[in-house]
This record gives structure tokens, C-alpha cells and sequence, in this order.
């Protein structure tokens, strides 16, 4: 048991430097942005910061583990066929976002928004203080921690919320332009609609999950749910880790 | 639940009564709204459509009562009317102008978001959501439900995969008549110069509607087959999420309705491309068939998804890769650009409505926007996906061939890798259809290139089944299922050959929207799909009934069907490579295409004689005795080594694969076995 409860501390650790190095790789982002503008440099971090999300965050690895033997009736069986499925998904849903990274460099090409830049960082950091709750509130569910799990995923549902409330109710309000005078205009609001849409349905997830777990509908074995909101809402965050260089950093003003 | 009083007498007399009560509303709606009554052509188009839609909802009803599709088309009129209230509601609070007499009274906003909103309540409605929504509240469902007995299981969600199958198959049918239909109704318009019997405006959203129908049909269409066909070809129960199965069917259903409603609604000029500038001026019917397509889309991407994981989860034991029946290679790779590329068709007909309501200029130059920016996102999905039209039938053909020729298929692996090699080169050759758009001229001849390098895998498989064919045992009385694969590989080298000139830079350049196109695509979606898909039909009917369709009309089908096509697709290469333009309702008389028009139109109508040959042939063959329950066609696959039809969760015993799939000819050989001690448990 001893050595069980030292497994979670140090998950939520790992958890904990994951988020710390997320962090530094986005100031190093931002100041890049505000130096030499290289597309280059910023486009390698963004991928760092993609794989360790993918990685440490979302699990990618767990779709190695498909056994063929187990019986089809079996909980691992299904979760794993469960996981094989989001992840299609998820992959479908990333070439809608690549889609429209395609139509902001076409219409925009080296040209970016006169946004304000200390609001883009702090939703930005908003997001990614969110994912950490949500890999912390996943850790405590795979220990069996119900009440941790719910203070946690609690958190992340506040934070994403008020990510919407700083992109919908405050971004919005403050961009230059209206929605329908430029191609600009239409990229951004296409943009950061389309990620706030993907937001409130995870936190339509998150917050049906959490209704699951108060009733007690998930153990420490069984909580594929879970799993899924999670994975989905660090999904929302990697895009949000393209989306925001794209935005708001790269390009020069016109 | 208490079976309802239903019969098929009283769905025809609610047919007829929904046809009456649709026409004189939708003409008193005309009166109302506009003070006048000016029945254009014989009568309304707007009314008439009111009167097919509440005809078919009394036939349902007739036919099922309160259930299932009946419920589901309800609840969609009054989610539609709900939600474009709801918006309508919010317009008029923020001080916009609530409504718009140019639009049939709704803005185009509300009308939109109420055809999301039906959508959805259809769904609702219909019943594909109930387990989820139980999910969501943290109750459990159980794992197998139990279909209604007797036909009424066809009209309702069901979890069977054979069942959703066979609703795909039908729904595929219909519009693929429907689609036909449209074409048949314009085809007259061309048969000589002048306007006859339409203006050009009904003209183009008839022709459009044609093409984006039978896009829909053929997607269904192979939708059924590879829902009825791949579980039992691998070996699985059921497909590996049979909600989502269910829920990819019944989403196509709704977004049907709305492709429909779109002629209904103002009609729409632009052809099934929809391409911008004219698309963000077109009438409101523009916004239906976006909105429509978006709909249909998530049918395509849902049912591509469960596919992969059914496949690379489900299959039998020692079913290895190379193991694998021909045909699930097929479906692995459509479903791999189903899945993806789907996306970016959504997303650039999402954009296009977002700026025709909210005026966000994506595509307007005078704003920085950019209507190349369209084709590219479109034709990203658009191109590849007539590879999804494609490879299934492919598919069909290397998989009933060596059942007929009695010998192995020549080259399975490298038959099974040419499907995955087209799908995946697929993905890079899009921007041959811009050549003559403005896009940058240095993407033309790359372009060129990776799109004449399709024509290395199609050629691998044509190869294969020539040496197939070769020194086979080729039956005296050829069968129905092989003359539809014999044709299909005829008519499909006919529409392969007609592709490189249109690759090809230089001679694209005159090719470009001209009738050769048409012939060239119709070549290809005929020989492609339409031959191989009726072969499957009258090679899988006795699996699905038990009852093998009858040989003699089926051959009146085929040799009707083939030559008119022939001189249809021909002609069209003809007159095309003569000038002729395509999506016009009107030509020169002094470019003498009159004949030659005239020729295609009765051809035309050849073709859809002979698809209701086959409705008869199905309807007889429905009603007659079972007498195919065995293996009819002498096949080695899993599926005919069971008696027909198959029960619900498919095998009683597991199989294991012991050998190769298409070994005939050998003495002894055996592709599967039947684990006797192995039962499978149902439920």
C-alpha cells in the first residue's frame, strides 16, 4: 500500500515538472516572438510542447497496449478498444484544426492580428494551469481518490471556464476589428471560436464526469470516462499550444 | 410493446393523403406569405416537396405506426422550427431584424441553426442517443438489445449490424433513384437546344442536387456493404461500437431531408462544388445543402472509425494481414481517408455559411480573402474521396472473381497494398482539378505527376484480375454477380484510360469543364461502384434473405443497363471533346449536338429502366420462398460455410483461419475452420 501511495506521489510529481517545463517553454516562446521572430524556433517549441502533452499528459503510449489474447468480455479489452476509438477520433478532429491553421497561413501568410499580447499569454497559462489539474485529477481517479479527483477536476472546469470567459467575454470585446471586416477578422474569430466551441464541450465532459464520480459510478479499475474527458481536454490544449503561436505570435503586425 | 395496427394499404392511402395536405399547404403558406399564386411549372416546387415529405411520413406511419423514423422526422420539424424560432427570438432582442421575407420568412441565421437543431432532434427523436443520455447520467444499459420481429426492426434504431446494413443499402437506393430522377427531369431540358420545360435557375440546383445525391447515395451505399459485410467477413460479432454504428446510420437521414429541402428552399446555382464567390450569393437552398453535407459528413467519419477499430480489433483467430479477406483491405483504406479528409469538406462548407450570415470574408478578395483557399480545403476531401467511391467495388470485383473463375486471386498482396497505395497517394493529387482555377502555376506539374501515379496501383489491380481471369474456369451460363464484375472491369478501364488526358496539364487545359469530364467520372463511378455494387446485391441477397434473386431478369437488367451506358458515357466524351460545356442548361443549335443529345437522354432512360427491372427483380424475389440457404455460389469465405440467413450475432461457433483465403482449385484447401468447442457466448 505504502509503496502504491509512493507510485501516486510520484506521478503527481512528474505531473507537477511536465507542468513547470510547459511553462518555461512558453515564456521562451513568447520572448522568441518578441526578439527575433523566428518561425523556425517557434514552430520546434510548439512541437516539444505538443509531444510532452501527447506524452506525459494524454498517454500516447497506452495505445501500444492492445492485447489480442484477453477476452472481448474482459474490462481491459474493452477499455483498450475504447481508447483505440477516442483516439481515431481525436486524430479526426485534428485535421479540422489543421484545416484552419492551412486557411490563417493562406489568408494571412507572415501577417498576424494587432491583438493584446498580455491577455493571450494569461489564457494561455489559464489552459495550461488547467491541463495540470486535469493530469493531477486523473493520477488521483487512477488511485482510487475519489474526493482528490473531484477537488481537482473541479479546479479544471473553473479554469476552463474562465478561459472562455477571458477568450469569448474579454478577447472578443477588445480585438480591433468586427467579425465581418477582414479576411484578419474572420481568421481569428474562425479560430479562437472554433477552440472555445471544442472547450465548452470538454467542459460539458468534465462536468458530466464529475456528476458520474460523486454518484460513485468510478473505481480505481474502472473509469474509462475519465480517461476520456482527460484525454480530450489535453487534446483541446494541444491544439490551443498550435493555435497560439499561429494567433498571436508569429507574423508581423499590419 | 403492442404491435400498432399497420398495413401496407393503409400507408399507401396516408401516402396519397400526405401528398394532397402537403400541396394545398404549401400553396396556402405561398398565399399568405405573398399575397399571390403563380404555379410555375404544373404546379409549385415548394409544395410539392411539402407533399413528398408529409406522404412519406404518412407511409412510415401507415407502415409502422409511432415509431422510429416516424418519431424522428416529427421531432426534426419541430426542432427546426424550434430552434430557428429560438434564434429568430434572440435576433429580435438584440435589435436585429427578426425576419426576412427573401428567405421563406426565417433569416438565413435562424434557418440554419434550426437545421442543426433538427438534426439533432431527429436524432433524438429516432432513438439514437437514449443509451448515451444514460450513460451521461451514470446508469447502465445493457449490451445487446433485442430488435422488434418482422420488418418493423428496418424502421427503428437497431444494433445489428446486418440490420443497419440493410438500412444503409435501402436508404442508399432510394437516393440513388432520387438522384436518378433529377437527372432524368434535366436530361429532358438537354435533349435539344432552347429551354423547354425548365428556367436555368431550377436547371442548376437539379443538376447539383443530382451530383451531391448521388454522392450521398454512394457513400450509404457502401456504407451498407461494409456494415453488412465486414463482421462477418472477419469473423466478429457485431461491429466494436454498435451505438455508433446505429447513430452513423440514422445522422444520414436528416442530413437527406436537408439536401432535399434545399430545392424546396430557393434551390442553389453552383453545382454539388459549391465553390465561392457564387456560393456566398446563392439563394438559401445554398445554405441547405451546406449545412446538409456538414450533417452527412460525421455518418461518413463515425462509420470510418468504428470500421478501423472493428477491423483491427475484432478479427478472427490467426486472421493475420495478409489473411484478410480482400474487401476489408478495401474498406481499411477508404475508411483511412473517410476518417481524415472528411474534415476539410466540413470545414470549408462551415466557412462558406459563415460567411454568407455572418458576413466573415473568407473568401472575398476585396477583403484579403481568397476563393482558391475554398477549392484547395475542398478538393482535399473531394478528390480522394471518389477513391472512397472506388476502391470498395474494386474491392468486390477481386473478391467475387476468383469465387467464379474457380482459381486463386493472382497477387493478393499486391492487390491488398494497391488499395492502401491509392488511398494513401490519394491524399497528394488534389489540385489536379484547380489546373484552370488561378492557383500558383508552379503546383501544376507536381500535381501531374503524383495524379498520373495513381494510375500504378489501379493498373496492379487490373493486371491482377486479367490473370486471374486467364485460363479460369469461366462458366458457360455466365451468373448475374460475374456479368456486373465483368462489366464493371470494362467499364472502369473505359473511365481509367479517359483519365490521364485530364491529368495532363496541356490537354486538361481544353478538357476542363467540358462533357468529356462528365463521361470520364461517370465511366469511373459506374464501373467503380454502380457494376460492382449490384454484383454484391445479387451475390449477398440469398446471405441476407435466404432467397436468390431471379437470374433471367437480372440478365435483362445487365444487358439493358451496360450498352445504354456505354453510348450515354461515349456520346458525352463526343460532344465534350467537341465543345460541349458542362453545367449549362442550353447550347448553340449550330454545334449540331442534337443528336447526340437526344441519343444520351434516351439512353438515360434506358438505364432507369433497367434499375426498375431490378426493384421488380427484389420485390418478387422478397415475396417468393427461401430457396438459397446454402452455399450458393460455392464461395470459400466464413460467411456461406453457415446456412442463411444468419442469425443475430452472427456465428454460433467461432472460426480460426487455417489457410488462404482465395486457394480455389485446390484439392483439400480450406480458408477457415469452425472451433466446434468454442461457443460463442451471445449476451
Amino acid at each position: 500500500m505504502a509503496e502504491h501511495h509512493e507510485n501516486v506521489n510520484g506521478k503527481l510529481n512528474q505531473g507537477l515538472i511536465i507542468f513547470i517545463l510547459l511553462a518555461f517553454l512558453t515564456f521562451i516562446e513568447y520572448m522568441i516572438a518578441i526578439t527575433n521572430q523566428s518561425l523556425l524556433l517557434l514552430s520546434v517549441v510548439a512541437v516539444i510542447k505538443a509531444s510532452m502533452v501527447l506524452y506525459y499528459y494524454m498517454h500516447i503510449y497506452k495505445l501500444g497496449e492492445m492485447n489480442d489474447e484477453l477476452p472481448h468480455s474482459s474490462l481491459e479489452w474493452k477499455t483498450s478498444t475504447n481508447r483505440f476509438g477516442f483516439w481515431l477520433f481525436i486524430l479526426s478532429d485534428a485535421f479540422l484544426f489543421a484545416g484552419l491553421l492551412t486557411a490563417r497561413f493562406n489568408l494571412l501568410g507572415y501577417t498576424r492580428p494587432d491583438l493584446e499580447q498580455f491577455l493571450g499569454l494569461i489564457v494561455t497559462s489559464v489552459l495550461l494551469v488547467s491541463s495540470f489539474f486535469m493530469n493531477r485529477a486523473e493520477t488521483q481517479m487512477k488511485a482510487g481518490n475519489v474526493k482528490d479527483f473531484l477537488v481537482s477536476a473541479s479546479i479544471t472546469t473553473l479554469l476552463g471556464i474562465g478561459f472562455l470567459a477571458g477568450v469569448v467575454g474579454v478577447e472578443w470585446q477588445h480585438a480591433p476589428f468586427k467579425v465581418d471586416d477582414s479576411a484578419m477578422s474572420a481568421v481569428f474569430f474562425m479560430m479562437t471560436g472554433m477552440h472555445a466551441f471544442h472547450v465548452l464541450t470538454g467542459v460539458i465532459f468534465l462536468l458530466i464526469v464529475i456528476n458520474n464520480a460523486r454518484k460513485g459510478v468510478y473505481t480505481a479499475d474502472n473509469y474509462w470516462p475519465v480517461e476520456a474527458a482527460t484525454v480530450y481536454w489535453h487534446f483541446v490544449d494541444v491544439v490551443w499550444i498550435f493555435f497560439y503561436p499561429a494567433i498571436y505570435l508569429i507574423g508581423r503586425l499590419v | 410493446m403492442n404491435k400498432p395496427k399497420t398495413s401496407f394499404k393503409k400507408a399507401v392511402v396516408f401516402y396519397l393523403a400526405g401528398q394532397v395536405i402537403g400541396l394545398i399547404f404549401g400553396v396556402l403558406i405561398q398565399v399568405m406569405v405573398t399575397n399571390t399564386f403563380e404555379p410555375k411549372y404544373f404546379w409549385d416546387l415548394a409544395s410539392w416537396l411539402l407533399g413528398v415529405l408529409l406522404s412519406l411520413l404518412g407511409f412510415f406511419y401507415g407502415l409502422v405506426g409511432y415509431y422510429g423514423i416516424v418519431k424522428g422526422l416529427i421531432y426534426q420539424v419541430i426542432g427546426t422550427l424550434f430552434f430557428a424560432s429560438l434564434t429568430t427570438a434572440i435576433r429580435w432582442m438584440a435589435g436585429m431584424e427578426p425576419f426576412d421575407m427573401n428567405t421563406f420568412i426565417f433569416t438565413e441565421s435562424a434557418w440554419v441553426t434550426g437545421a442543426l437543431g433538427g438534426s439533432i432532434a431527429f436524432l433524438a427523436g429516432v432513438g439514437a442517443l437514449s443509451d448515451w443520455f444514460k450513460w451521461a447520467k451514470g446508469e447502465k444499459t445493457e449490451d445487446h438489445r433485442h430488435d422488434l420481429k418482422g420488418y418493423i426492426k428496418y424502421f427503428g434504431v437497431s444494433l445489428d449490424h446486418k440490420v443497419i446494413g440493410i438500412q444503409y443499402t435501402v436508404t442508399s437506393l432510394l437516393l440513388l433513384s432520387t438522384g436518378g430522377l433529377f437527372a432524368l427531369i434535366f436530361r429532358i431540358e438537354l435533349s435539344a437546344p432552347g429551354l423547354q420545360i425548365m428556367d436555368t435557375q431550377i436547371y442548376n440546383s437539379l443538376m447539383g442536387l443530382h451530383g451531391i445525391i448521388m454522392i450521398v447515395s454512394i457513400l450509404l451505399g457502401i456504407s451498407g456493404v461494409i456494415n453488412y459485410l465486414v463482421p462477418m467477413l472477419i469473423g466478429a460479432q457485431d461491429m466494436a461500437f454498435p451505438r455508433l454504428n446505429a447513430f452513423s446510420f440514422w445522422v444520414a437521414v436528416p442530413a437527406a431531408v436537408l439536401l432535399l429541402s434545399s430545392l424546396a428552399l430557393g434551390g442553389f446555382d453552383t453545382g454539388w462544388t459549391g465553390y465561392p464567390p457564387l456560393s456566398t450569393r446563392a439563394p438559401l437552398g445554398m445554405s441547405m445543402f451546406f449545412v446538409g453535407i456538414w450533417v452527412a459528413g460525421w455518418s461518413s467519419i463515425l462509420g470510418a472509425l468504428n470500421l478501423i477499430v472493428t477491423v483491427l480489433r475484432l478479427r478472427a483467430k490467426n486472421m493475420t494481414a495478409f489473411k484478410l479477406p480482400i474487401f476489408v483491405w478495401a474498406a481499411i483504406s477508404t475508411s483511412i481517408i473517410t476518417l481524415t479528409a472528411t474534415q476539410m469538406i466540413g470545414l470549408s462548407f462551415q466557412l462558406v455559411v459563415f460567411e454568407r450570415i455572418l458576413g466573415m470574408p473568407f473568401f472575398d478578395p476585396a477583403k484579403g480573402g481568397n476563393p482558391i483557399l475554398f477549392q484547395h480545403l475542398f478538393w482535399f476531401y473531394s478528390h480522394p474521396v471518389v477513391y472512397v467511391f472506388i476502391l470498395p467495388g474494386l474491392g468486390i470485383i477481386s473478391e467475387l472473381l476468383p469465387v467464379f473463375v474457380r482459381k486463386p486471386l493472382f497477387g493478393y498482396k499486391w492487390v491488398a497494398m494497391s488499395s492502401l497505395g491509392i488511398a494513401l497517394v490519394g491524399f497528394l493529387v488534389w489540385a489536379h482539378h484547380m489546373f484552370a482555377s488561378g492557383m500558383n502555376e508552379y503546383l501544376r506539374v507536381p500535381f501531374m505527376y503524383s495524379t498520373l501515379l495513381v494510375a500504378v496501383p489501379t493498373g496492379v489491380k487490373f493486371f491482377s484480375w486479367v490473370a486471374t481471369l486467364y485460363q479460369g474456369k469461366i462458366p458457360r451460363e455466365i451468373p448475374t454477380p460475374m456479368l456486373f464484375v465483368m462489366g464493371g472491369i470494362v467499364v472502369f478501364l473505359l473511365g481509367g484510360l479517359t483519365g490521364p488526358p485530364n491529368a495532363t496539364v496541356s490537354t486538361d487545359l481544353h478538357l476542363t469543364d467540358t462533357y468529356f469530364i462528365v463521361g470520364h467520372f461517370h465511366d469511373t463511378m459506374f464501373g467503380g461502384y454502380i457494376f460492382p455494387f449490384f454484383a454484391s446485391l445479387y451475390y449477398w441477397f440469398p446471405k441476407a434473405t435466404g432467397k436468390k434473386l431471379n437470374e433471367r431478369l437480372g440478365k435483362w437488367h445487365f444487358w439493358l443497363m451496360t450498352p445504354s451506358f456505354l453510348i450515354l458515357t461515349l456520346f458525352m466524351m463526343r460532344v465534350g471533346l467537341l465543345g460541349m460545356r458542362r453545367r449549362i442548361a442550353d447550347y448553340d443549335p449550330l454545334l449540331q449536338f442534337d443528336f447526340w443529345q437526344l441519343s444520351m437522354t434516351i439512353s438515360a432512360y434506358l438505364i432507369a429502366t433497367a434499375v426498375i427491372i431490378f426493384i421488380i427483380n427484389v420485390i418478387i424475389t422478397v415475396r417468393g420462398p427461401q430457396n438459397a440457404t446454402g452455399n450458393v455460389w460455392r464461395s470459400r469465405s466464413p460467411e456461406w460455410q453457415v446456412p442463411s440467413p444468419m442469425p443475430a450475432h452472427n456465428y454460433d461457433h467461432q472460426f480460426q483461419v487455417v489457410g488462404e483465403p482465395y486457394d480455389y482449385g485446390l484439392e483439400g484447401s480450406k480458408y477457415v475452420e469452425f472451433m466446434v468447442d468454442d461457443e460463442v457466448k451471445n449476451g
